[in-house]
């Protein structure tokens, strides 16, 4: 006979409405828990800063990605322009000082950098896609997309513990509390 | 968001400013407004014939420095209404006082009705006055409207016919052969609709800031205060849009590009309007900031409002740039005689500096440094860069006003102003007067407007909404 091990993903504890989430966040945060989040139907003003969230750096890739669409733009005109195949158009001069006919393609790449970055990286630091997530175990979980308001904490956080979390989730006002295991593979 | 603030914060009969405070400041603007309108009267119309002439464009680019502030903060009313914004209703107050200067820079600009002042800054006014000086005014006015009803007459004989009847106007005739590029602009640019139009900015928009600002703050005061004041400016605010668009667009064609009458840009009221967006937010995040700091608004404006029109004020510096880059760009590609006049002026000597300067000072340095979010919720910070902004603005309108002086001057008379030149000797110290007391004027006003009513709208059912903002 053979038993399969499930591991524990951690506790996953509904809450009555938004407000009710953004103050239980507010006390998890303030427990100390690093490793959970909140799930709810849609964004809560504010619940950035009940969890504790630090700033994404998403911001500092997005002006490094849209700085290299500035650079490549300037480099490929210049070069086709200027230096491979000097073109005169309308009397302008082939050289530096044609910039600002290159503005428009600079101007469009900067765009187009700052779009790709912005969602690759969202994408990257998200870790999507994934095919599965331990959370799709709970069948109440898929309220979540509907009108559920959840917080998962995970086993993964040093603070986690089999009884204390439970008990702390309910402390703060969460009901239907339920163990969440990772299925096997 | 550390505190919820709820209805028990909000003062019963709203918070005023002591009077007593802003007294000293009050009376010193107006004495500065006093005496330097004073000067500058006699600078206008009694100096000698020089300093006149350079003395109008000080002036008009003084007034129009002053008249793109109160217009953007109309434009902000306007907005705020229209789009049933909730952020911004603690802060709606200091956009309607900033707004409501705008009838009184009609004072202002009543100089440029004189037409002595006229024919130092408009050639196309002098070249009317001197091809039908001797017909009657009355006739002019006449024959005018008589050609706006033939033109709406000729459009539709063009649709059914294909065929136009020529107009007949002993104006247009005689401009017919005194220059055509005149003739053709004659149904524009006469000196009735002129008058006209320069009268209905101040009249149209005036009027609409006055209503609106009515309308906010009898709220204030009103027994039974409910949605319907707010529903009522929605609703007007819709309608005077428009107005706000004209105004804007035709003051700078007039006042402004009439200073080169043979010039023309379809982007040119647009350009002047983000000038306007975006500085008189700058006024308006300063005045929110030094009221905040004076112990005003303490309960209602968070760091959370000055993201918020931090961010606003980034997006116009944003889109100043496109629209300044697109009337450059178009012009400057093209090549064509007749369109590069305005930036070949631009771009000679001095000014080519300073309009390369413009594109950095203007545009690069206020990006980068806004772009930063911290930045934008920190309401010192935030400010310091508006007053940025607003010193750079004045570059702006330097540079579209000051270049046309030495060369209309000597094109105009160069016996008394030397041949055209790129600039002219000491007429700075005009610029600086003229600013000076259009800017007292202006600060005079603003503080008279601040303390008139409550600082913002405490009985607006949106105020809790605004105060406890997050975005």
């Amino acid at each position: 006979m053979s038993t399969t091990r499930k591991r524990v993903y951690g506790y996953l504890a509904e809450f009555k409405s938004a407000s009710a989430l953004y103050k239980a966040a507010e006390k998890v945060r303030d427990a100390g828990f690093t490793k959970w989040d909140c799930y709810s139907p849609y964004p809560i003003h504010g619940l950035d800063g009940a969890m504790g969230l630090k700033r994404s750096i998403l911001p500092y890739l997005v002006f490094f990605g849209g700085m290299t669409g500035t650079i490549t733009a300037f480099l490929l005109a210049y070069t086709t322009q200027v230096v491979i195949y000097p073109t005169v158009v309308q009397a302008k001069p082939t050289n530096f000082f044609t910039l600002p006919a290159f503005f428009p393609i600079m101007f469009e790449l900067t765009i187009l950098f700052s779009g790709f970055t912005t969602l690759f990286g969202l994408l990257a630091l998200m870790k999507l896609p994934r095919f599965n997530h331990p959370l799709f175990a709970s069948k109440q979980f898929e309220r979540s997309t509907d009108d559920g308001f959840f917080i998962a904490l995970e086993a993964r956080d040093p603070k986690f513990s089999a009884t204390g979390s439970k008990d702390f989730l309910g402390e703060i006002g969460g009901t239907s509390i339920e163990l969440i295991e990772e299925e096997p593979a | 968001m550390s505190h919820h603030v709820t209805s028990h914060e909000i003062p019963v009969n709203g918070e005023h400013l002591d009077k007593s405070k802003i007294a000293k400041a009050k009376t010193i603007a107006l004495a500065v407004m006093v005496i330097g309108s004073l000067l500058s009267v006699y600078l206008l119309f009694f100096a000698p014939k020089a300093q006149q002439g350079s003395y109008s464009y000080s002036w008009v680019f003084a007034l129009f420095y002053f008249f793109t502030l109160a217009l953007g903060a109309c434009f902000w009313t306007l907005l705020h209404n229209v789009s049933n914004s909730g952020w911004g209703t603690s802060v709606r107050r200091v956009m309607e006082n900033v707004g409501s200067v705008f009838p009184w820079l009609s004072i202002f600009a009543i100089p440029l009705l004189f037409p002595s002042v006229q024919s130092y800054l408009y050639e196309w006014m002098n070249m009317h006055r001197k091809v039908g000086g001797d017909i009657p005014t009355m006739t002019l006015i006449s024959e005018w409207l008589a050609g706006s009803w033939n033109w709406v007459l000729n459009g539709f004989r063009y649709i059914f016919t294909g065929e136009t009847l020529p107009m007949a106007s002993t104006m247009a005739d005689r401009l017919h052969h005194a220059d055509h590029l005149m003739y053709n602009k004659h149904w524009y640019m006469n000196l009735p609709f002129w008058y006209f139009r320069s009268a209905m900015f101040f009249i149209a928009l005036g009027y609409v800031i006055y209503r609106l600002r009515k309308l906010s703050t009898a709220q204030d005061t009103d027994p039974n205060p409910g949605t319907v004041h707010l529903f009522t400016a929605r609703r007007r605010a819709a309608a005077f849009l428009p107005i706000l668009a004209l105004t804007v667009t035709f003051a700078a064609f007039d006042w402004l590009k009439g200073m080169d009458y043979t010039w023309f840009s379809t982007m040119y009221g647009v350009y002047i309007f983000a000038g306007c967006a975006i500085n008189s937010m700058g006024v308006i995040i300063i005045t929110t900031y030094l009221l905040r700091r004076a112990g005003y608004l303490k309960n209602v404006v968070t760091q959370e409002h000055f993201h918020i029109m931090g961010k606003l004020l980034f997006a116009f510096t944003v889109f100043w740039a496109y629209v300044t880059f697109s009337q450059y760009f178009l012009i400057w590609y093209a090549n064509i005689t007749e369109e590069t006049r305005y930036f070949l002026i631009r771009n000679t000597e001095g000014w080519n500096i300073a309009s390369i300067a413009l594109v950095i000072l203007h545009f690069v340095v206020p990006f980068v440094i806004l772009l930063q979010q911290w930045l934008k919720k920190k309401p010192h910070l935030l400010s310091a860069v508006a007053v940025y902004m607003l010193l750079v603005h004045i570059l702006d309108i330097y540079l579209i006003v000051i270049p046309e002086r030495g060369i209309s001057l000597g094109n105009i008379d160069h016996k008394t102003f030397g041949n055209i030149s790129v600039s002219i000797q000491g007429a700075w110290m005009g610029d600086i007067l003229a600013f000076v007391t259009i800017g007292a004027g202006f600060v005079f006003f603003l503080l008279r407007a601040l303390g008139q009513h409550s600082l913002y709208p405490h009985r607006d059912p949106r105020i809790l909404e605004s105060a406890n903002l997050t975005n």
